[in-house]
């Protein structure tokens, strides 16, 4: 019997792939190209509810220049944002490998101590999390049981003082929010291989050494992906403030257009920060070293 | 296994340098991070079982003094508990499965295949998962809308189905980065016996993913189950809430009762429901319990799996 037309191995296997993948690029244009295309339509538009649905009229930059001009709310939802991401993409980043390298050492219990460590991450988010604020459950009592801000007061000035306390408050949800983190630099500990380390320990090389010369050139890569976890996760986070206020202002003042204009422009903030990261971390390919045969 | 095996060789020659001193210090840190990190669920169980004259007790720390099932019954009732599960589960657990099979799929594709635009392709789906949900909200609410899916679990369950939903991107990278790590020869030798490509994912690949499944499993049950922002668009009328909203309002009910009380002192100054703390700990309770019991069932697997999905590039 003769195929009515015949394709070659490389022209299958280029068939196969599509097909594989096609699925998620009909997700693709579904549910992300096009809601994207209409917001950015939207953010250019001034909508009006009308009796046949939706009316639009073109806006031009208003949209944009009203939110850092006419509007007083967005602008500080965005300072805090971002003030909360710089503050904490880093702490959470030290926290998370700290954890990762007291768990990595070999000890009895380690499987029990690894699953604490995640715990959070099932409890402490969403709304759980919100009522732990809410009852100011977020902060260790120890700071509160022991006076510690008190009696700082009388050796710490104040304007230095009140600014670390924030952060000491803030250090519980820093740990809370690092399970991911932790799981993942562990996951990066474990494919350092060990001849490296056993070379190093012949030229007598401290733990120290070997942790800036060895363990953090190999596991660059996942430093760099666990940023971009970290920034994804507290960008899209419910309690974040812009968040909050461009769901506010669709849902509750059903001015579409303005709050995909908002999005927009929150988008674009993130990308930015991104490529600030990739930029920082451009090298973090090449300490790569002949992964790929192992 | 791999793993365990470089386990025994690294800690061969460290166990005989490490002095005791050393051993103790370690896990005095460890055990006072562990206490940071379980210190979120004691307080909520501790909370929940207390009674008005336990907080008022200045002797009472932690453990209240008689053991108090009340505010479960009443967050129990006022969750509408059995409902409120329900519809988590069918969002959460629905929303995994299909995660799991599309996700898979198009990982595979990734992971195994070159085509023409496969690095822009590859790109799209790095993109997806850096644009915010807020960006794209509107459209997609109205889209749905518009499908007359709102009030259904369909706006949950259908972009899953196509490898998208909740973080779907996140999960394909993780699928592309387990079948890099997969050896060609088992595909190589199913090919040659004449499975076609389907069939060899199906029966060959696809059971060699147990660990990457389970780690997408976990996180998407995990991120769905407390997910708030979806439901509150999608599941406009109390019916359909599920748990985590479901506590939210009995936060609202609590406040109600706060003002409804400060009206009847006339105007003096409550700060705080005398129990409306330990109902809504009791709510949030019951809210991750489910969770926490699947866990504790799973996490063995789970932290095991997770070194061997090769999400660290191995």
């Amino acid at each position: 019997m003769k195929k009515p037309f015949k394709i070659s191995m490389r022209g299958r296997h280029i068939l196969e792939g599509y097909s594989f993948i096609s699925i998620w690029v009909v997700g693709f244009l579904l549910f992300l190209a096009v809601p994207l295309g209409r917001s950015l339509y939207f953010a250019f538009h001034r909508l009006e509810i009308t009796a046949n649905g939706l009316k639009a009229s073109p806006n031009g930059f208003q949209f944009f220049r009203d939110a850092f001009t006419v509007d007083v709310g967005f602008t500080p939802a965005l300072i805090h944002t971002m003030t909360n991401l710089v503050l904490h993409v880093p702490l959470i980043l030290v926290f998370a490998m700290f954890s990762a390298l007291l768990l990595n050492r070999p000890f009895v219990g380690r499987l029990a101590f690894r699953s604490i460590f995640f715990l959070p991450v099932i409890i402490a988010s969403g709304t759980v999390l919100q009522k732990l604020l809410d009852q100011g459950a977020a902060t260790l009592p120890i700071f509160l049981q022991y006076d510690v801000a008190n009696k700082l007061n009388d050796y710490v000035p104040t304007a230095v003082l009140l600014p670390l306390l924030s952060m000491m408050d803030s250090l519980t949800l820093v740990i809370w929010d690092s399970g991911v983190q932790i799981l993942i630099f562990l996951a990066a500990l474990q494919s350092v291989p060990v001849s490296l380390y056993e070379a190093a320990d012949m030229d007598g090389a401290t733990p120290w050494e070997k942790f800036w010369k060895i363990t953090l050139p190999i596991i660059t890569p996942m430093i760099l992906v666990n940023t971009l976890f970290s920034i994804v996760n507290s960008f899209t986070e419910i309690r974040n403030s812009v968040m909050q206020y461009i769901q506010m202002i669709a849902f509750e003042k059903n001015n579409y257009g303005y709050a995909s204009a908002l999005g927009w422009i929150y988008f674009v903030i993130i990308f930015l920060i991104i490529l600030i990261v990739l930029y920082i971390f451009r090298n973090a390919g090449s300490n790569n070293y002949n992964r790929e045969e192992r | 296994m791999l793993g365990e095996w470089k386990e025994t060789v690294r800690m061969f020659p460290m166990r005989k340098a490490r002095s005791f001193g050393s051993h103790l210090f370690h896990y005095a840190i460890l055990l006072s991070l562990s206490f940071v990190f379980v210190y979120p669920m004691l307080y909520i169980v501790s909370q929940s079982l207390m009674q008005v004259n336990d907080i008022a007790d200045a002797t009472v720390q932690w453990i209240p003094k008689e053991l108090n099932f009340e505010h479960f019954r009443f967050a129990f009732d006022r969750l509408h508990f059995w409902r409120s599960f329900m519809n988590s589960t069918v969002t959460s657990l629905g929303a995994a499965l299909l995660q799991i099979i599309s996700c898979a799929i198009v990982g595979y594709g990734f992971a195994r295949y070159r085509f023409p635009g496969y690095n822009v392709l590859l790109g799209l789906v790095l993109f997806t998962f850096l644009v915010p949900p807020q960006t794209i909200v509107v459209p997609l609410y109205m889209f749905f809308s518009d499908l007359g899916w709102i009030n259904t679990y369909l706006p949950f369950l259908v972009p899953s189905a196509f490898g998208h939903g909740l973080r779907g991107a996140l999960f394909v990278l993780i699928f592309i980065q387990f079948f890099r790590g997969l050896p060609y020869q088992l595909e190589e030798s199913a090919r040659i016996d004449g499975a076609g490509a389907f069939r060899t994912f199906r029966s060959i690949m696809l059971p060699l993913a147990g660990p990457a499944m389970l780690v997408v499993f976990l996180f998407s049950v995990v991120w769905h189950w407390n997910d708030v922002f979806e439901p509150n668009l999608y599941f406009m009328v109390s019916e359909h809430y599920n748990l985590p909203q479901s506590l939210m309002i009995l936060n609202a009910q609590a406040e109600q009762q706060l003002s409804e009380a400060q009206k009847m002192m006339g105007g003096a100054m409550l700060t705080s429901v005398p129990t409306g703390y330990n109902r809504n700990m009791a709510g949030a309770l019951l809210t991750i319990l489910p969770l926490v019991i699947l866990y504790g069932y799973a996490q063995r697997y789970f932290v095991e799996s997770l070194e061997r999905t090769g999400i660290a590039g191995e």
